[in-house]
């Protein structure tokens, strides 16, 4: 560009010529510039915003993103850490003795496989079947001597 | 042999003798566990005695109220019998037949009578539960539970437990 600059300042065709160019470039320029000033830019940033989701972050991640923009040194991070557990005992003692946690009765319920197997069935009643739970495998032999089923039909 | 060796032996024989399951023999008891469910549709009731059942009852049956009306649990050997009067007048017989393979043999009979209404043959797994039901009784159905708990080895025939 400098050689060009001082070229120019001697040679007067090269002089008219860069003249020209310069001239050139500030009409496309202003001719650009005017378009653009038309255009209504202000409904681009919203369309776009609408279209993005939103991204939730946990505050776990809040915490461990604001950590570590702290970086602080090892000898702060070691008791914070460890207050932090001792507060997070200490809640959880105070939450487990709270007035509103009696603690319930665990009735104990114990996984029992019920399969039978039945051998032989003889029978004198109007009606007899045979039901299986899946789950426990549990048995039932449902036997009904009315002719009325009731409401809930037969087997119910 | 080194005394150091003692504890760890000892120690052994404890914790396999705890892990190991203790095999059903030939003149073993059965404690034989017999309850009557009223099952209706009057009422939300669900008798908290029967919590081991919860899941069967409302998985099989479309009832709203399940009480336990009465309880009975009796230890017999194989060969010996347990009667249970079934409110309404029925009767149920429970004989276990034999014991094998953790499976317990019931010849089970429900009475009306002087005729057995069903007269079956089973083989329960130990600790199972069978059930029979359908006896109608006030405003519901009765629902018979059936359960045998192997005793092993030597056992004294105790005294029948009852809850009416």
């Amino acid at each position: 560009m400098r050689t060009v600059a001082l070229h120019s300042s001697r040679c007067v065709e090269c002089e008219d010529e860069l003249r020209r160019l310069e001239r050139l470039q500030n009409l496309v320029g202003e001719t650009i510039n005017a378009q653009i000033e038309e255009l209504d830019l202000r409904q681009v940033w919203p369309g776009v915003q609408a279209r993005l989701g939103t991204v939730r972050v946990s505050w776990w991640q809040r915490a461990r993103i604001w950590w570590e923009e702290r970086d602080p040194a090892w000898w702060i991070r070691v008791p914070a850490v460890g207050l932090a557990a001792a507060a997070a005992v200490l809640a959880f003692v105070v939450w487990s003795n709270g007035p509103g946690n009696v603690a319930q009765p665990v009735t104990p319920v114990a996984a029992v496989d019920n399969s039978a197997t039945i051998d032989s069935l003889d029978s004198t009643a109007n009606a007899v079947a045979v039901l299986n739970e899946p789950e426990t495998n549990t048995t039932v032999l449902w036997v009904n001597d009315d002719t009325d089923y009731g409401t809930e039909g037969f087997p119910p | 042999m080194n005394l150091i060796w003692a504890p760890v032996l000892l120690l052994t024989s404890v914790t396999v003798g705890a892990v190991t399951p203790t095999p059903i023999v030939a003149g073993s008891a059965v404690d034989i566990r017999i309850g009557a469910v009223l099952a209706s549709n009057t009422g939300q009731e669900f008798d908290p005695r029967l919590v081991a059942l919860h899941h069967q009852l409302s998985a099989l049956f479309p009832y709203t109220s399940y009480r336990l009306v009465k309880e009975e649990k009796e230890r017999v050997r194989p060969g010996g019998k347990v009667g249970f009067d079934i409110p309404g007048g029925r009767y149920l017989l429970v004989i276990p037949k034999g014991l094998k393979n953790e499976r317990v043999s019931l010849r089970v009979m429900l009475i009306e009578g002087t005729r057995p209404v069903v007269d079956t043959a089973l083989t329960l797994r130990n600790h199972a539960t069978f059930l029979v039901g359908g006896p109608r009784h006030k405003e519901g159905v009765l629902i018979i539970s059936i359960g045998a708990d192997v005793v092993p080895g030597p056992s004294d025939l105790a005294v029948p437990t009852s809850t009416q």
